[in-house]
């Protein structure tokens, strides 16, 4: 029989294992022979080097993450360095290295790291691998089995689900609706719409199976577990607030950073190439709807695009272009002291563009120069002033979905669009392949 | 009687002295009006009188009485400090379909007529039912702007939702997101059309492209289609009527078919304002004051299939205009 905690970790089950064991955390470094003779004893286990075995819980951390990146991007991934991960006989060493590193991440990186994004994704896929490799009598079993503890209640309203669809975990075109409810149950299915998909000439089983079956099902507890290892995370976070860290917990997250770092580029919003640093902006390699945005608005919405979209967007990509990679906050000041590069730069572009729409922005809407200066981060002022900075946060650039909302005739598309979310990743990747056809 | 003539000062002023009465404010806003921000237009310049606050109605009533504003508008959001817009509790669901602004008129007229409200109402008819019937949505209030409607939900269970997941709710009601036609199960893959799906999402999809082919013009403009692809969906379109999607698409072209699909969806998502649905803190014209650009009335609808705004939000003062 499947362990809860092997596929969920934050189960009631895996939290008294984590509490038998009693949470030493002194002892991650010993040697661990029941660990070893465990993922000795998996014929699938490639043995052939000594350097595939993790000896430790700090080595089976790492290797969880190791994995990961390895999976993701090496070409020459072999799944057998890694059979243990995917042996229910590991549940309990697995279910401790999997709170040891979200203790780590959460009490040196936080929730909102790349990092967090990085164990979090980890976790769904481990999830995911496993329950693959699950008879699918076992696998339907405990998956059913944890929906049901996850969720308590007979029916699952899809509001329930909102912090999963608010995080893009899930979408809400992916779940079956009816009154409100997620129709998981194949009677309940069968009964909304079982007549009516019989007049398609279509098996309603079927129709099931294909649109929910487990599929539905795996993909709420997956989404889920995810979300609550987050939110772990997050709650570990806080407490580091009152509670001094464990020094071997931030020694396992500086080791875990820096696999992470190895393979950077495959990471969070990584598609948009390296990390650029400040330089002079290049008009050229700016995305379509920068580029129509500098061309000024001929219609109603010239607000949105001047302050909230280009705004931002100009600004970081001259003064921050690696925001989305980097942990740190930063102000304009921090890169840009005397605020010259934004006065002779970046504003005059942006004035530009305003004095471009029709009518010309500032000619009606003077007061939106004050607005600009707000999303810099300067308070609701007239000049920039360094006295004023943090009064209002700097804006980061808008995503591609929000420009998709918000001012859909900007966005037309080009290839290299299609695989990156913001228009700062747009350009960062252009700067970078440009650099690199260099 | 001229109609959707700017209303003068003049007949503000009657409007709000003689025929605008407190009641008239839905209970939805009435009974949180302590909460709630209200912005007013006194020159018709836009709302520039904002961060207003009534701890009662009596006070909402004196103002509008003796300021007999341009416009009035009140936030869809409730705040603990309102004045402030401070300490944000929730915010209504708002989608708003403005008559002017419809991707695909029918009637082509400059800034609203009958035809264009009564394709609005249609939008706004399916809206509701798919907020009702897929996401179970039930305290749901239809008011109508002036040049459209607002469709305002106040179930308490999306109030306190984000704006992501709002975008999320707006995509799938509008169909605005292509469903994928490609699913899996432990057999084998599946290649399935969104028509052939008569339930979730793609139902609704379904029922929004139809809706558009429906309402195609010879002047319609759509991304990526040719004045002979269209040609062509308007030839065929009859057989959609009796649900023949399946030769429609082949006798449009299967890949001609993905161009059309599209580009409706890129267009759906012009069907209601995004920004104000993802705005947690918009604030929206008033039910009961006058939209003095086109002289009608902002109102609540009861009942959407017997309003008319022709005759039910005409102010009396429109009716005795020479």
């Amino acid at each position: 029989m499947i362990s809860m905690s092997f596929i969920n970790p934050l189960s009631d089950e895996g939290k008294r294992i984590v509490m038998e064991d009693g949470g030493n955390l002194d002892r991650i470094y010993d040697e661990n022979s029941q660990l070893i003779d465990i993922v000795y004893s998996i014929s699938a286990q490639e043995t052939s080097d000594d350097a595939f075995i993790p000896k430790n819980y700090s080595d089976l951390v790492i290797k969880r993450v190791e994995w990961f990146i390895e999976k993701k991007s090496d070409p020459d991934y072999k799944h057998k360095k890694y059979a243990y991960l995917f042996h229910r006989e590991i549940t309990k060493m697995d279910t401790i290295a999997f709170y040891i590193l979200c203790q780590a991440i959460g009490v040196k990186f936080g929730p909102n790291s790349r990092e967090s994004r990085a164990v979090v994704e980890l976790q769904g896929q481990i999830i995911e691998n496993r329950l693959e490799e699950l008879l699918t009598s076992e696998r339907t079993e405990i998956t059913q089995k944890i929906l049901n503890n996850l969720i308590v209640q007979d029916k699952i309203k899809w509001t329930q689900l909102a912090d999963l669809v608010s995080s893009k975990k899930i979408s809400l075109q992916e779940l079956v609706l009816k009154d409100g409810n997620v129709i998981l149950d194949r009677e309940e299915f069968m009964e909304h719409f079982g007549e009516i998909i019989k007049k398609t000439n279509r098996p309603p089983e079927k129709m099931y199976d294909v649109f929910i079956g487990n599929r539905i099902k795996e993909l709420i507890i997956i989404k889920m577990i995810m979300q609550n290892t987050e939110n772990y995370i997050k709650s570990v976070h806080e407490r580091v607030k009152i509670i001094e860290p464990n020094p071997i917990l931030l020694k396992i997250a500086d080791k875990v950073s820096e696999v992470l770092s190895k393979e950077i580029r495959y990471y969070g919003s990584g598609s948009g190439g390296g990390t650029v640093k400040a330089s002079p902006l290049n008009v050229d390699l700016f995305p379509p709807c920068i580029k129509s945005a500098l061309e000024g608005i001929k219609s109603g919405g010239r607000n949105e695009v001047i302050v909230l979209f280009l705004t931002p967007f100009l600004s970081y990509a001259r003064l921050n272009p690696s925001v989305f990679r980097s942990n740190a906050t930063l102000k304009v000041s921090d890169v840009d002291p005397d605020l010259k590069i934004t006065k002779n730069e970046i504003l005059p572009m942006i004035y530009d563009a305003a004095d471009r729409c029709s009518p010309p922005l500032f000619d009606d809407q003077p007061q939106e120069k004050i607005n600009i200066n707000a999303k810099l981060g300067f308070g609701m002022h007239d000049e920039l002033n360094p006295q004023h900075e943090g009064e209002t946060t700097w804006y980061t650039p808008m995503s591609c979905e929000k420009v998709k909302l918000q001012m859909p005739a900007l966005c037309r598309p080009d290839e290299t669009c299609k695989s990156i979310g913001n228009p700062l990743s747009y350009y960062t990747r252009k700067i970078w392949q440009n650099k690199s056809n260099k | 009687m001229e109609m959707f003539k700017p209303a003068t000062l003049e007949e503000r002023r009657i409007y709000y002295r003689e025929e605008w009465d407190i009641k008239h404010v839905p209970d939805f806003i009435v009974n949180s009006v302590e909460n709630r921000e209200f912005g007013f237009d006194h020159f018709g310049r836009g709302p520039n009188d904002r961060y207003k606050v009534f701890n009662t109605p009596e006070y909402l009533k004196r103002f509008m009485k003796s300021k007999t504003p341009f416009a009035a508008y009140c936030s869809v959001a409730f705040y603990e400090k309102p004045r402030k817009r401070d300490g944000w509790i929730k915010s209504e669901l708002v989608f708003d379909v403005d008559a002017k602004d419809i991707p695909i008129r029918t009637c082509n007229c400059e800034n609203v007529c009958e035809i264009c409200l009564r394709e609005a109402k249609e939008i706004v008819s399916s809206i509701i039912d798919t907020l009702k019937g897929d996401l179970g949505l039930n305290n749901i209030h239809l008011v109508y702007s002036g040049r459209g409607y607002h469709i305002r939900v106040l179930d308490e269970d999306v109030m306190e939702m984000d704006s992501d997941v709002r975008s999320q709710i707006l995509k799938y009601v509008v169909g605005a997101d292509l469903p994928k036609d490609k699913y899996d199960d432990s057999d084998g893959i599946y290649n399935l059309e969104h028509f052939s799906i008569p339930f979730g999402y793609p139902k609704v999809f379904t029922e929004r492209v139809k809706y558009a082919i429906n309402h195609l013009t010879q002047d319609s403009k759509l991304d990526d289609v040719n004045a002979k692809l269209l040609k062509d969906v308007l030839t065929n379109r009859n057989l959609l009527d009796r649900d023949e999607w399946g030769l429609f698409k082949t006798k449009i072209g299967p890949l001609r078919y993905k161009k059309v699909v599209k580009a409706i969806t890129s267009l759906n998502m012009g069907l209601v304002d995004a920004k104000v649905s993802i705005d947690l803190k918009r604030i929206l014209r008033l039910p009961s004051s006058l939209h003095s650009k086109v002289s009608m009335r902002c109102m609540e609808v009861k009942n959407i299939n017997s309003f008319d705004p022709f005759t039910d939000a005409v102010p009396q003062f429109v009716w005795e205009r020479k």
